[in-house]
């Protein structure tokens, strides 16, 4: 006889009704996949009890590899072994080259701008890397949360680096796309590990979070008040981190040994180990034994931090600028967070203390602190807590513009605007007739066009003819949540919306997913028009479930009649879709309701910001 | 758009310049409670893309809301009084004393104590800011819309010589 499950109150009945949702921090050097169980958030391990996934994968004729197995083989066949894979995501030919002396693949030019890499099983690209490191965890993620039988993630929060631009979120999307998972939210690293302190459950103030990893540095300055935690501005540097602090150890041992300036590449990589165990070993030893061939020294707390110094100051001094920008001074900052393994080093821990006048937070692991706040909010954003009590503001990084002439930007969002925002532009023709015109999107804070990243061009057309300046054309720029980008556009005087055509400057097309998605499946042998239908029904069901109680609620004080009547009879046009199963009808069904229903839904946005704002007005607003 | 009511409707306040900006902080927190896409991330596509549109609708009223310049320009908009940030005054004595406030703050590196210096300077402009916040409170409440305009403009001035003083006083202090 089965047992009687009894649930906590306001706890749902049947344990097949919480969803299943993790979170993953997809790092430059390691990742890992975090979940909520029994109400605390807690990093899965593999089968071996590691937590740390490399981010390494390995391509060989007889199949792919992911992880330590993978990054094992780096050594012996670098050309088919991708490691920090995370620093071409949404990046082009041209900065590859950039970066070529760190990165042995043998690249070749694709289409999209992306690189692709030439490897034994084939050519890829840093999207389809990604996508195969995301599908080990969350795999990871499906064992742990459904045991052997198995089951479907019902989404994800991924973290990316606050500073990343719209190429390197859109590349990341894209990558979990491929991965077949559904992304919640594209969450900032420094947001997560704010929430992963569970720091919104404290009083009100403003918390700093300062993230120093391998190779890059991130500051958040966030404001805390009742459980929103509103991104005040960020602010870092894309090349400081721990890899600088064992170069210039390592130069000071070269200069100690005489070694010269002039090494080679095998004796460089065996002064960076040595170096990187040195400091490593000075956050429990005050001094260290250093040797190198027959040379022998010693390295101490006060000579490492004479050397560290200069770079730790880089740091403080964006922390100074992120403040500025934030317009609060370094004395109302009430909490300090550490994140990122840089921040083991004592001397970093010292300096931050002393900058901001108080001990940091690090009782978590500040490689796990990442993983774990991405865990908390899918947890929240998927359903399974009344997310009353958490709410995350963030910010876009980097100020968005358009190419002017004379290959100037016109900044139009600018960077530290709270997200979502929404910008419109007029534009006009230049000549009589035109009926198209370009547009091109940058991102970056400097003046020339060619100093800031290219995000893509847009090409409008179908503008309706006429004389040169008559036409105006609003352009809409909006970016949503994850800080992507879209555009829409509207002739205003005709009201003819104008066709864009995207052209991501670093990017895929979609179509380009879609023909990546259809070879995934070919391997999986899963069939696409399946789950093309599959996903098609289950929108369609969320669509007509939410107009259903919508139009319970208010559909009689807010539509006339007539309308009332053409929005069930596309309503029951969209059920018999539904159920005929021609993924494309429904499609078409639901984008006819839904343009139908437009007005309602405003109209009801209307009505429930006036119902919001009841009861407030008079006691709040009225001095 | 999500919605068509203005920025002060949204955050259900009488259009005017005085305004309590602690309260419209707590109404814009309650706000994106409400319609933030977090509060849509398992729902239809259909309503994740209006709660985007509702929610960067809150934070440009927000924006514009908490910011005194640009708050006075968005009711003269409601007004029907259109003024382009670039337009000048025609005031000379007005353009005289901005003359003569640039020129002083190309000088401060040349001061013997340019910190001290900036901070005078910086004080004397946010001074005839909040002078200029206070005619147009006045004149915009007795509806002298003109008087308003102008007002407006020499904010726009006084704006932008307030972001030359800190761009100046981050690079004395050398970031």
């Amino acid at each position: 006889m089965a047992l009687l499950q009894i649930s906590e109150p306001g706890q749902s009945p049947d344990p097949h009704q919480r969803k299943h949702a993790v979170g993953i921090d997809l790092g430059t050097t390691n990742s890992l996949v975090a979940t909520v169980r029994s109400g605390s958030a807690e990093a899965i391990a593999a089968e071996d009890g590691s937590v740390i996934l490399p981010s390494a994968v390995h391509y060989a004729s007889e199949g792919i590899t992911v992880g330590a197995q993978a990054r094992a083989r780096a050594a012996a066949d670098p050309y088919n072994t991708m490691l920090s894979i995370k620093r071409l995501m949404g990046r082009g030919v041209a900065d590859v080259k950039s970066l070529g002396e760190q990165l042995p693949y043998h690249f070749s030019d694709s289409d999209g701008g992306m690189p692709t890499i030439e490897t034994a099983a084939g050519p890829v690209n840093p999207v389809q890397v990604s996508a195969e490191i995301l599908k080990k965890l969350a795999q990871r993620g499906r064992q742990a949360l459904y045991g052997a039988e198995g089951g479907e993630l019902d989404g994800a929060v991924i973290t990316v680096p606050a500073y990343f631009d719209d190429a390197q979120r859109q590349a990341t999307k894209d990558a979990a796309k491929l991965a077949g998972l559904k992304v919640l939210r594209l969450l900032n690293e420094p947001t997560a590990a704010a929430v992963a302190y569970g720091l919104d459950q404290g009083e009100e103030g403003v918390i700093a979070v300062y993230d120093l990893g391998g190779g890059t540095f991130d500051i958040s300055i966030m404001r805390l008040s009742r459980g929103v935690f509103e991104v005040m501005a960020t602010g870092g540097d894309t090349a400081l981190g721990g890899d600088d602090f064992d170069r210039t150890i390592a130069a000071w041992i070269a200069d100690q040994a005489g070694l010269g300036t002039n090494l080679d590449a095998m004796t460089q990589r065996v002064l960076l180990d040595s170096a990187c165990a040195a400091k490593e070993s000075l956050s429990r030893f005050e001094q260290v034994e250093v040797r190198h061939g027959d040379w022998q020294g010693v390295l101490d707390r006060e000579t490492m931090a004479s050397l560290l110094d200069p770079l730790i100051d880089k740091t403080l001094r964006a922390c100074k600028r992120a403040l500025r920008d934030a317009d609060i001074g370094v004395d109302e900052v009430q909490e300090v967070v550490l994140v990122g393994g840089s921040t083991r080093t004592l001397r970093v821990r010292e300096r931050v203390e002393g900058y901001f006048a108080r001990p940091p937070h690090a009782e978590i692991d500040p490689d796990q602190v990442v993983a774990i706040g991405a865990a908390l909010q899918a947890d929240v954003l998927v359903g399974n807590k009344s997310g009353d009590d958490l709410l995350l503001l963030d910010v876009i990084p980097l100020s968005l513009g358009l190419e002017t002439m004379g290959g100037l930007t016109e900044k139009l969002i600018a960077r530290n605007t709270t997200i979502p925002v929404a910008k419109a532009q007029e534009f006009t023709t230049f000549k009589d007739g035109q009926t198209a015109m370009a547009i091109h999107v940058v991102q970056g804070e400097r003046e020339l066009v060619s100093d800031c990243r290219s995000l893509a061009r847009f090409e409008l057309r179908g503008i309706p003819a006429m004389v040169a300046g008559a036409a105006h054309i609003r352009v809409t720029f909006q970016v949503d949540a994850d800080g992507l980008l879209s555009v829409s556009a509207m002739e205003k005087s005709s009201g003819v919306s104008a066709d864009i055509t995207v052209k991501p400057s670093y990017g895929l097309e979609d179509k380009d997913i879609a023909r990546m998605l259809q070879e995934s499946y070919t391997h999986a042998k899963e069939d696409i028009a399946l789950r093309a239908l599959r996903e098609a029904q289950v929108e369609a069901e969320r669509t007509l479930e939410s107009l259903l109680i919508a139009l319970r609620e208010n559909g009689a004080q807010l539509l006339e009649e007539r309308e009332l009547s053409e929005l069930e009879h596309a309503m029951e046009a969209l059920r018999l879709a539904h159920n005929g199963g021609d993924a494309e009808e429904i499609r078409l069904r639901m984008e006819s309701l839904n343009k139908l229903s437009e007005p309602f839904a405003a109209r009801r946005m209307d009505a429930s910001i006036k119902r919001a704002m009841r009861g407030h007005s008079l006691d709040e607003f009225d001095k | 758009m999500a919605t068509n009511l203005t920025h002060f409707e949204i955050f259900g306040l009488e259009p005017a310049f005085e305004l309590d900006r602690s309260a419209l902080a707590v109404r814009y927190r309650e706000l994106q409670r409400e319609f933030h896409p977090d509060k849509y991330a398992s729902k239809s596509e259909r309503e994740q893309l209006l709660a985007i549109s509702m929610a960067a609708q809150i934070n440009e009223a927000h924006t514009v809301l908490r910011d005194p310049v640009q708050r006075a320009a968005y009711l003269l908009k409601l007004a029907g009084v259109e003024v382009p940030p670039e337009q000048t005054t025609a005031d000379t004595q007005f353009l005289m004393q901005q003359m003569l406030l640039r020129e002083r703050l190309e000088e401060v590196r040349e001061e013997p104590n340019p910190t001290a210096a900036l901070e005078e300077l910086a004080e004397e402009v946010d001074g005839l800011c909040r002078g200029e916040q206070r005619r147009f409170a006045e004149t915009y409440a007795a509806g002298k819309l003109s008087e308003a305009e102008d007002s407006l403009r020499k904010q726009q001035f006084l704006v932008k010589l307030q972001s030359q003083v800190e761009e100046l006083e981050a690079d004395l202090f050398g970031d």
